[in-house]
Parts: structure tokens; sequence; C-alpha cells
């Protein structure tokens, strides 16, 4: 059983293809369904998120699996398939393992080490083994990813530190004041970074988040967007007088906050973080001499987000180290039982071997009491089992494919395994020509 | 990691337990009634407490401050053991509160410092845009500041009761034994009294500044930490060098 790949990602395709090819935002599991019928493919899953569309496939045979991959893709999407063949990747067996670990624990992403990514491979297995089309091998192939995802996520800093702006000013956010549970909010002006902080914050639970603008009906559009209250534009004093939390976004030339005018409205000792991401800035620099008030300006955030992403940079060797070392685990794992068949035929014949010698002397120990004739039998078994534990265990152990063909290939003419096996065919073809 | 240093921790801590319980039922020894013992009583109760503070809220990171300061309070009992039985004016309930209160007073103070210092170290970080190591790490400004406010009052409560009982007990024992040289010093003028005073004074006028003056946060935190410095003075040099009234041989 080969494991295969073959999918579109967006290192290789651009947006629109990867737009036409995507499953999420259909019936995934009618998908999975589809492509399990394909003869080829005995084992399916179809994992698909904005940035990549995959198929994972178990089949006997790659290249019929590749076929019919695409003829998939093309059916299912409506595509013909030089619209898309030219940007797929394909990848097989210990490769299909390494790329999956890689995507897995978010190496393969558009920002390195995002999270959500885990979560997406999780549910594409699920979709799958839902409707029986995952298989012992991929079920076995997608839950060592689950296990290299969570272990790159907590032995590495790969998914550490926030990458964009607005989570960065939340995470900062929640450095000043913990939980955000009951916090009050106010946003002046509106805007797509002040948009995305205000629903971060919403969904970190504050308690309150209070939107003015100096034209009202933006206000209260963003309002409605985020889950806020306008507040008139000559009220934004008292407003920030009770705010835990300012998010200031205008287009104004000019200061809108001066420190003189925080002084005045600000209660002591309580912190006051201002978040300002307007350009040109809104508030004054000197407010953030003020104490207790913490003042970050866009380039601010911004250079927090790129530490972040050069910090993240410096795991992903690290991160990588983990992915070979799982892959080689893997592959380790697949030839163990790669050597199943070998083990089983070394037993069968060892068995055959012990019987036929007990009946040839079965006339001789008929004179034995029952007992002494049933430790015979055990003696004998337990000699052949012994004998075979670490034969097993090296056949189970080989470091790579070449020596296991090396070995399996004197082990069946050592033990004329091939012949009896090929007997057997012989015998099944012989039986089959009297059929016909 | 973390994980395996708590449990050695607990593990320390009831050692140490058992080592002060052993003392005290076994030997019939005053656990608090020499400096070395009473230290390591304080090291004791500072390490419970730490204990607590880790086990409640899953913070690690204080422990770095923490830690250091046990290890190397408790040198001072295991180098000078001082097992010397004491003077019998001490055989009295009033002196076990009395000690005892002070030195929960100190351990609070003593958490309440590091967690200040925690504070500074995060708040200059977060003001200069300087997000580095600790930033990852250390527990958020609010809830340093609020567990600081809790370690002081919890500090400053015992601390008053502490001196008080001492006051009381000082008039009860001067009918007693009106010839003690140690009963007669006790006044103001007294190196270690006038630290216990002035130890008072710094912690409340940090409740006093927190509660009317608006001082949270840094100046809280520079308060607590000037205050367990203090402590410190008067606890150490103090004891071990300067001859006061409170000097029991």
């Amino acid at each position: 059983m080969h494991l295969f790949l073959l999918g579109v990602s967006h290192k290789t395709a651009p947006v629109d293809l990867r737009e036409r090819l995507d499953f999420s935002s259909g019936d995934l599991g009618a998908a999975v369904e589809m492509l399990a019928a394909k003869p080829a493919a005995a084992e399916s899953i179809v994992l698909s998120t904005c940035n990549r569309s995959e198929i994972y496939l178990a089949s006997e045979d790659a290249g019929r699996a590749r076929q019919e991959a695409i003829e998939f893709l093309s059916g299912f999407h409506q595509l013909p398939q030089d619209a898309f063949v030219p940007h797929i990747f394909t990848f097989e067996d210990a490769a299909v393992a390494q790329h999956l670990f890689r995507v897995a624990a978010g190496l393969d992403s558009l920002v390195v080490g995002e999270p959500q990514i885990l979560g997406q491979v999780k549910d594409a297995f699920h979709a799958a083994s839902q409707r029986h089309c995952a298989g012992p091998l991929l079920t076995k192939l997608f839950n060592w990813s689950f296990a290299v995802g969570k272990r790159v996520r907590t032995e590495t800093g790969l998914g550490e530190g926030a990458v964009s702006i607005s989570f960065a000013a939340v995470a900062l956010a929640r450095k000043i004041f913990g939980r955000l549970q009951g916090r009050r909010v106010l946003v002046i002006g509106a805007g797509e970074i002040s948009t995305l902080t205000a629903q971060h914050l919403r969904s970190h639970g504050v308690a309150d988040i209070a939107i003015t603008n100096r034209t009202a009906a933006n206000a209260h559009a963003l309002a409605e967007t985020v889950g806020g209250r306008a507040v008139p534009w000559t009220e934004r004093m008292t407003a920030l007088g009770s705010a835990d939390i300012v998010v200031t976004a205008t287009g104004a030339q000019r200061p809108i906050l001066t420190r003189e005018q925080v002084e005045r409205v600000r209660k002591r000792g309580n912190p006051l973080f201002i978040i300002d991401v307007a350009v040109p800035r809104d508030v004054e620099p000197s407010v953030g001499d003020i104490e207790q008030v913490f003042l970050y300006n866009v380039d601010d955030l911004q250079s927090v987000v790129e530490e972040n992403l050069s910090r993240r940079a410096a795991e992903i060797t690290r991160a990588e180290g983990i992915v070979a070392d799982e892959v080689a685990r893997f592959t380790a794992w697949r030839r163990s039982r790669a050597a199943v068949p070998t083990i089983v035929a070394l037993r069968q014949r060892f068995d055959a071997i012990r019987r036929s010698e007990l009946q040839r002397l079965d006339g001789k120990l008929t004179s034995l009491p029952p007992e002494a004739r049933a430790r015979v039998d055990e003696v004998t078994r337990l000699i052949v089992e012994k004998l075979l534990i670490e034969p097993t265990e090296q056949l189970k152990a080989l470091p790579d494919e070449e020596t296991q063909v090396a070995y399996t290939e004197a082990l069946n003419r050592v033990f004329r395994l091939r012949e009896e096996e090929s007997r057997e065919e012989d015998e099944e073809s012989a039986e089959q020509a009297r059929r016909e | 990691m973390g994980r395996a240093a708590t449990t050695l921790l607990l593990f320390g801590a009831l050692a140490h337990t058992f080592v002060i319980g052993m003392q005290t039922m076994e030997v019939r020894f005053n656990p608090v009634a020499s400096t070395s013992r009473a230290v390591s009583t304080f090291v004791w109760l500072l390490t419970l407490s730490y204990l607590y503070l880790e086990l409640t809220t899953d913070e690690r990171a204080m422990g770095v401050f923490i830690l250091p300061v046990i290890v190397a309070l408790q040198v001072i009992p295991v180098v000078f053991p001082g097992m010397a039985n004491s003077d019998p004016v001490l055989n009295s309930a009033w002196f076990w509160v009395h000690v005892s209160s002070l030195l929960f007073a100190y351990a609070s103070f003593a958490l309440a410092g590091a967690l200040g210092l925690t504070y500074m170290l995060q708040f200059k970080e977060i003001k200069k845009k300087h997000l580095g190591y600790l930033y990852t790490r250390l527990p958020s400004l609010q809830i340093l500041d609020v567990m600081n406010w809790r370690a002081v009052t919890v500090g400053w409560l015992f601390l008053t009761v502490g001196v008080v009982v001492g006051v009381v007990w000082t008039a009860q024992a001067r009918v007693i034994a009106p010839n003690d040289p140690n009963l007669q010093a006790m006044s103001l003028d007294d190196p270690k009294i006038l630290g216990a005073i002035v130890t008072w004074a710094v912690y409340s006028f940090a409740m006093f500044a927190r509660t009317t003056l608006g001082w949270t946060g840094r100046r809280a935190a520079w308060l607590s930490a000037l205050g367990f410095a203090i402590i410190l003075l008067n606890f150490l040099p103090v004891n071990y060098f300067v001859t006061t009234s409170h000097t029991f041989q």
C-alpha cells in the first residue's frame, strides 16, 4: 500500500484557482465519499482550507491514484484538467508524511505557526472518518500528524507572539489588564485595523465598546459591526474618562488627544492603554509620559509584530527538526508493518516443521501418558517461539527499505518461503483454470 | 519543568515543616526564640505563602525572585543553628503571638516586594516598548498589582497585631520581672523597635496612598520594595551585629 498526495496550495497556485478548487465552502463529506468511490482509492481524506486543497490517498497503485485524483478534482469542481494540472504538486509515501506533518505544525502556512491549521487538519480527518473513508493507514498518518502539530507547539516557540497589528494590540491589553472582562473600550474614528482590534477585544469579553466619529452615521455603522454603541463626537472626552482601552483611527491632520486633555479627564491610578493606529498620529506623544498611560502607535505595534515574526523564524529550524524526526519514526513504523508478511510466513514455516515432526513421532509417543504428550507439544512450541523472537524484532527494526528488501529476499531463499507462496499461487491459478 | 520545580519546592517545604515540628514537639524548643530559628521559621512561612500563590494562580515566574531570597536566608540557620535555650522571660503565649505575627507579616511583605519588583520590570518593558524575554513570561500588570495589594494588606494587619501585642506584653512582663535589662530598654530609641515603627509607617503610608491618593501600580510597587528593604535591614544586620533590647542571651 502506498501513500499518495495531490494538491494545490498558496505556494503553487494563484488565489483564483485555489478558490475554484476549494472544498471548505461546500459539503466536504460528500466530496470525500465521491473520491472514495474511485477504484484505486483504498483510503481517502480531503483537506481544504483557504490556502490549500489537498487529496490524501492510500492506494496500491500510485500512478492510477494520481489519475483518479485529477479526474475527481476536475469532475467535482467542473474544471478542465488543463486549468489546474500545471499548478498541482504530488508526493508519495514518506514525502506525504513529511508534507502533512509540516502542514499540521504550521510550517507550510502563509503565516508560519498560525494555530488554526491543526484544527482544520482534524476536521478533514473527522469528515472522512465519519464516512468510513479514512482507513487504517491514513488514520495512523493523520493521528500521527496531530501529535506532531502538538509537539511542535509545545516544544518550540513557532506559534508564540501575535503576528498581526490587531492581535498584538489585544495581547498588550491582556498584559496590562489581565482578563479583559469588564473593561471599557473607546474607539475614535474608523478603519480596518481599529475595526479588527475592536472585534478581537469584543471576543475577549470586554464590557462595553463606545464608538465615536465626526460623522455620526459612520459611528453607528461601526457600532453595528462590532456590537458596540455610538457616542456623539462632542461627548468623546466623557467617554475617555471611563475607558480602559482607547483605539484612535481618525483622518485628522493634527492630534485630537493632547496630554492636557487626557490628564483632565483621567482618574488617577487607573491604567489607560491607548492604541493609536492613525497616520498621521491622533495622540500627542507626550501622553505616553503620563504615569499609568501606555501609548502605542502603529509603528510600535508593527515593530512588535516584526519582532514576533523574526522570533518565529528562529524557531523554524527546530520545528523542521521535529518534523524530520517524526517522519523517520513514521517510516520506521511503516517498515515494521511491511515486515509482517515475511514474519508470518516464517512462523508458519517453522510451525509446519514442528507439526510434521510431532506427527512423525506420534507412534513412539503413544506409550506416554497424556500430560507428558501435552508437555512435549508445549516444549516444541516454546522452542520455535524462542527461536523466532530475535529475528522478528530485527526484521521490524531494519534501518531502510533496501536492507529490508535484501533481508526479505534472503529469508525467502534460506527458508524457501517464496516457493511455498508461489506454489499456493500456482494452485490457485490451477483451480481458477479448472473452474473456467 | 515548572511542574517539577513546584513539586521539589513542595517537598522542601514539607521537610522543613517536619524539622520545625520535631524541634518544637520533641526538643521542647521554641521555634522562634533565637534569630536563626526565627529566620528558619520565616523562610518556612514565606515558602508556604509563595507556594499558595503559585498553586492558586499557576504563575511561576515570580519564583525567580522569591527563591533566591528563600535560599539565601536559609543559609543563616544552616550555618548558625542557634539551638541554645533562651531567657525564661520568653516563656509566654504573648511572646509567641508577637513573634509569629511579625514573621508572617514579614513573609507577606517579602512576597509583596517580589511582586513589586516584577511589576516594575514588566511596567518598564511595556512602557518603553521593549517587549523582551520577561514580557512573554510574567503575569499581567493588573494581576501583579492586585496580588501586591493583597500581600501588603495582610502584612500590614499582622504587623499591627505583632507590634500591639509586643507593647502589651512588655507592660505585663515589666510587672513580673521589673529588673530585666531587656525590658527596661524597650523604648522608641532602641534600633530594633525604631526599625519596626519605620516599617509600620512605610506600609501604613502605602495603604493610605493607594486608597486615597491613587498610588497604584508602579508607585505601590516601589513602596513595597522599599518596605521590604527596611525589613531585611532590621531583621538581619540589626539582629546579628547590634545589641538591642531584643537581644536575649
